[in-house]
């Protein structure tokens, strides 16, 4: 390695100027729990430029030695300069301390404040912990997915769905990371809830388009999730009760060089419901949890190790023998090493367990048990060279073993045990990367990478299938046994990415990306909403890897000294190899799965406008996408060509016209604000039958053999809050009149306050009841509203 | 496999889902043929019915396409002529044999209006029953009361490839609700399933007790069977495409409300294994052929039955 790095510091030397330059370099930190900032701004007086800290906090400048004046600046925070006098390399560590601004409560974005118009970065999207807990939340729970549901471009089928969309790309096709693990199923409840406990939460920032070249994977998006070190100062208590929840988080210094943090969660509706009734007595129960952990071990200057980790589980028992349950369990373990002030560099190794579990049978006799896995192993170096102010390299690789498991399954009948398990897929996915941001002039910055991305699946079986009329079942025409470690097939493929950004003004600027995507993972999901219990898929000698490209033009403007942050992105994306589904497909506990898959393209467009007023009593957001998300595959909305089945366009079960949304926040009083959310989204499409005919007493339904060919109507809620700070702690006693330690708050929020029944979807059935042989039987159609009514709640929060 | 979402489905019955019925406008009706041929060993008496879809709305019983003709014959070209009368197509048998002989070969050849229709299908063999077991539960959350399930005992012939539609009866109720649809490839629920040569597993077994809802008490569930109660099952063979048929039967026509709507999948036409002989040119057709050899077993829930349950349930624990 270290020889790697000499050649490479010797390459560039080369073309580097012969001056002698020194390096400021060090971290930024927040000065009340030694929380390292991401993305702070390190502004040089002299040259009007700067630098911003990396996801550790880190940060690099090299400049021809001299007097400068430097900044540190961190949006909700008092600015610090500092005198520099640069005559040899300098490290600097620097702690800011948190402004005291009264009546400025909502901080939107964290970084320095004309971020948005002058950083390469467009298309991305970044929530700091504090701005989410203020908006209104479903249940009063403070939720990272459903906050950035709130940004342009970004949407869900409705309530309860999991996951997320993305500038029209399924749920599956993002990329969620918490401390880099990739998390498969990033909701409680279905989607009620997301798993990410705010508590622990430092960061979140999605990409959407402009994707760098260190992130891959996934087509639509990623979901960079940054956990908290835990305050290294003083140990910190901090939680809150909840309708839903209740949290409790507790961090704290283990000595001068290491912290730690530890939060959890529990729904607790059983819990209260026992003393009430004795049918969880016997093992019943419905509750979710999670437990979030990380510490941090501080070596010296140069090196710090991370390792986090996070463990949540969903439990639906009928029973102590009977029901179903779900969970992610990561493990992250991180080690950040300055080979030099210029040269930094993670390495990161973790380990990633998603699983479900269903049985049934009341004792060891009659009995059925199923359970699924992805376990995923990942080892991921990362290297950042500070080559001077206008240069900075970024290279790496990844290496991940996946471990499908769809179907570990027993059945015992009368004592008879039957397994019907399926055989464990493997894949290995690898890439290596290099990127470079470039100021190459004072107006123009280009960020520019390559990936090279393979994937191999290999041991086991593997199955080839007969040629069909697309949309048919196809048949199994032979299996091949592969050793354990021999590949099936292999892909390889290369993803250029590019960012470009003209400054037209100080604050206003041009931007425009492209990036392709690969994808060799697929999440295999037939229904409206995805569910806890889909299977994901590796690529296989049938399933071709996911391919998506994008190109994105964006114009950005500021007014007012930064009060107002405006843009406009058109975004434009195709695709090959997208995954939809025989009719009928049967995608659980089948061994020949890849025969129900069908694969066409597909190709999402749309328009994104973004207004932010960002400080003031009354600041906020409003975000409004025009979009359109179709795909073409052969053997769906085929029409009158029965023979050839050769498919039409048709749109997603996500596309959405318009979407709309508003969030606002007012502080009325020095202790009171109020915030309301406003959501406008056109009706999702769906298919509706033509006929009904009668098969075996089976009333059925008939369709003209197209897809989504109508849509439920147009969705629309408001929502609102008041927040109450400083209830308890933090106010003056009254006897003695010294301040309680901490601080509180108080949230009362209403959801869907004129208790519009929305819309989820639209279906077609018969009665629910039996009918005798002959009769005739009425179908109808129903329209579900998941959440018809309003629902308020209270949820109480603490500090200390 | 919608049943492990309906189980799933279940657990969300604490939050407030509603729905209303609502009367949309459809694209125009299509008005195809529709053919119901589903022949089994069982009877001297065997009907084909021959109608038309109609207006998804349209709640009338379908009427029977009047002036076809149609046959069914078997490998050795032997005709089984079905004369329509005044609701159907039916076959008398001429000696007093019910229909059909497994391992035959049977095709159906109907006329309507001019243009042919066929079909083909064979007749598989079918295990028989063994017995059937009442087990006893105690109360639950869901059903609070103590209540008996049923199960029946058989073994798939050895051998890949048999696909058998399991029907059950409560006290002679046949239980057809879209849901209740029971098939089995071999003894489990897939083709690739591997399970051949074996006892029916668990949840096949298991599927001919009936989860009703209390119409009294929202989120309980009646029992499925108590004392007094009988159950009659029947194993029918089926031919693989009339596995998938039923197979897809359940998707399109078990249409959860609520949050099931959560699960829903895409809304598409069901296979059928019947064709026109004139292709894309002609009239389409829907509906289903198939030639099955059907064993039952029936058992009535007795005091004595259920005395017997308890103690072996005592014994078990």
């Amino acid at each position: 390695m270290k020889q790697i790095l000499a050649l490479f510091t010797l390459l560039y030397s080369s073309f580097c100027f012969g001056q002698e330059q020194y390096t400021l370099s060090g971290y930024v930190k927040d000065a009340s729990n030694g929380e390292t900032l991401i993305g702070s701004t390190v502004f040089i007086r002299e040259l009007n430029g700067g630098s911003i800290t990396n996801v550790y906090g880190f940060y690099s400048i090299t400049l021809p030695p001299g007097d400068y004046n430097v900044e540190y600046r961190y949006v909700g925070f008092d600015t610090q300069t500092r005198p520099l006098s640069l005559t040899e390399n300098v490290r600097m560590d620097i702690e800011l301390q948190e402004e005291n601004v009264e009546l400025e409560a909502i901080v939107v974005s964290a970084e320095r404040e004309d971020a948005n118009v002058t950083s390469i970065e467009m298309s991305t999207a970044k929530l700091d912990i504090k701005s989410i807990t203020k908006i209104p939340a479903f249940v009063g729970e403070v939720d990272i997915i459903k906050s950035i549901q709130l940004l342009p471009g970004v949407s869900t089928v409705g309530e309860g769905a999991s996951g997320f969309n993305v500038r029209g790309g399924g749920v599956g096709q993002n990329l969620v990371l918490l401390d880099e693990a990739p998390v498969y199923q990033s909701s409680h409840l279905f989607g009620f809830f997301s798993v990410f406990n705010p508590d622990a939460v430092k960061d979140v920032k999605l990409y959407k388009g402009g994707i760098p070249s260190q992130y891959g994977g996934r087509l639509s998006s990623i979901l960079d999730i940054r956990m908290k070190e835990g305050n290294s100062k003083e140990y910190d208590v901090s939680g809150g009760i909840g309708t839903v929840f209740s949290r409790l988080a507790v961090e704290g210094p283990i000595n001068d060089k290491a912290s730690f943090i530890v939060a959890g969660r529990r729904s607790y509706i059983d819990i209260l419901a026992r003393p009430f009734t004795d049918v969880l007595d016997d093992g019943a129960g419905l509750y979710f949890y999670d437990l979030t952990a990380k510490t941090n071990y501080n070596i010296n200057e140069k090196n710090r190790v991370y390792l986090s980790g996070y463990f949540g589980r969903d439990v639906f028992k009928f029973d102590k023998r009977q029901g179903f349950d779900w969970g992610n369990r990561t493990g992250t373990l991180r080690w950040n090493h300055l080979f030099s002030d210029r040269f930094f560099s993670n390495f990161t190794a973790f380990y990633s367990n998603y699983d479900y579990a269903f049985a049934f049978g009341e004792d060891d006799r009659d009995k059925f048990r199923w359970t699924s896995k992805i376990i995923t192993h990942d080892f991921k170096p990362e290297f950042t060279w500070f080559i001077n102010g206008a240069n900075e390299l970024t290279f790496g690789g990844e290496a991940i073993l996946y471990r499908f498991k769809p179907a570990n399954a027993v059945s015992v009948s009368d004592g008879e045990r039957t397994d019907i398990s399926l055989e464990e897929r493997k894949g290995f996915e690898g890439s290596l990367y290099v990127g470079s941001d470039h100021k190459i002039s004072k107006k123009l910055t280009a960020q520019y990478g390559l990936r090279y991305s393979m994937f191999s699946y290999f041991g086991g079986t593997a199955y080839t299938y007969s040629d069909t009329i697309p949309g048919l079942r196809p048949e199994v025409t032979g299996a091949k046994k592969y050793d354990d470690w021999e590949s099936i097939k292999t892909y390889h493929n290369l993803e250029p990415r590019v960012s470009l950004r003209y400054q037209l003004s100080p604050s206003s600027s041009i931007k425009a990306s492209y990036n392709r995507m690969n994808q060799y993972i697929h999440l295999v999901s037939n229904t409206v909403a995805a569910t806890p219990i889909d299977v994901w898929q590796p690529s296989t000698n049938n399933i071709k890897p996911q391919q998506g490209n994008q190109v994105a033009l964006g114009y950005f403007r500021n007014f007012r000294s930064n009060l107002f942050e405006t843009s406009i992105e058109v975004y434009h994306k195709w695709n090959k190899n997208q995954v939809d589904y025989i009719d009928g497909a049967d995608l659980f506990i089948n061994e020949f799965l890849e025969g129900q898959l069908l694969e066409g393209k597909g190709r999402a467009y749309g328009v994104e406008f973004y207004l932010k007023k960002t400080r003031g009593r009354f600041n906020g957001w409003m975000s409004y996408t025009l979009g359109k998300s179709e795909l073409l595959v052969d053997g769906i909305n085929f029409g009158r060509d029965v023979e050839n089945r050769k498919g039409k366009w048709y749109p997603t079960r996500f596309d959405q016209r318009h979407n709309f949304k508003l969030t606002t926040n007012y502080q009325l009083t020095k202790n009171i604000s109020l915030s309301g959310i406003f959501t406008f989204v056109s009706g999702t499409p769906t298919t509706f039958p033509t006929d009904r005919y009668v098969v075996q007493d089976y009333v059925i339904p008939m369709t003209d053999n197209r897809r989504n060919n109508f849509r439920v109507p147009d969705y629309h809620r408001l929502d609102f809050s008041v927040t109450v700070d400083n209830v308890w702690r933090g106010v003056p006693k009254k006897r003695s009149g010294k301040v309680r330690s901490g601080e509180d708050y108080l949230v009362l929020s209403v959801y869907n306050v004129y208790g519009r029944e929305n819309p989820f979807a639209i279906y077609f059935a018969q009665g629910d009841e039996r009918f005798l042989a002959g009769e005739s039987v009425d179908t109808s159609a129903s329209q579900v509203a998941i959440l018809g009514t309003m629902v308020p709640s209270i949820s109480y929060n603490f500090k200390f | 496999m919608t049943r492990f979402l309906n189980i799933i489905t279940v657990s969300l019955i604490f939050l407030f889902a509603c729905e209303k019925e609502i009367h949309p406008d459809l694209e125009s009706p299509a008005n195809a043929i529709v053919i119901d041929a589903w022949l089994t060993d069982q009877d001297t008496i065997q009907n084909i019915h021959v109608t038309r879809s109609q207006p998804y709305f349209d709640n009338a019983s379908p009427s029977k396409i009047s002036g076809a003709t149609v046959n069914v014959y078997d490998q050795d070209n032997n005709v089984f002529p079905f004369i329509e009368n005044d609701s159907t197509y039916t076959w008398i048998s001429p000696d007093g044999q019910p229909f059909g002989q497994v391992g035959n070969i049977y095709f159906l050849v109907v006329e309507v209006n001019g243009e042919q229709f066929e079909a083909v299908s064979d007749m598989g063999r079918v295990p028989p029953i063994d017995s059937i077991n009442f087990k006893f539960e105690e109360k639950d959350a869901f059903i609070t009361q103590d209540f008996y399930l049923a199960e029946f005992v058989s073994r798939d012939p050895e051998g890949v490839g048999d696909t058998y539609w399991i029907k059950a009866w409560k006290n002679g109720q046949l239980l057809n609700k879209p849901d209740e649809i029971n098939v089995a490839w071999d003894a489990a629920f897939t083709e690739g399933g591997g399970v051949d040569g074996q006892v029916f597993i668990q949840p096949i077994q298991y599927a001919i007790n009936p989860i009703d809802e209390d119409p009294d008490q929202d989120n309980e569930f009646i029992p499925p069977y108590d004392i007094g109660d009988s159950v009659y099952v029947e194993i029918h063979s089926i031919n693989v495409h009339a596995f998938y048929f039923l197979q897809e039967v359940l998707i399109q026509t078990n249409r959860e409300g609520g949050f099931g709507a959560l699960f829903a999948t895409p809304l598409a036409n069901v296979t059928t294994n019947v064709y026109n002989t004139n292709g894309n040119s002609g009239s389409s057709v829907f509906g289903f052929f198939n030639v099955a050899a059907v064993s039952s077993a029936g058992r009535r829930l007795t005091e004595e039955v259920a005395l017997a349950a308890q103690e072996e349930a005592r014994n078990s624990n």
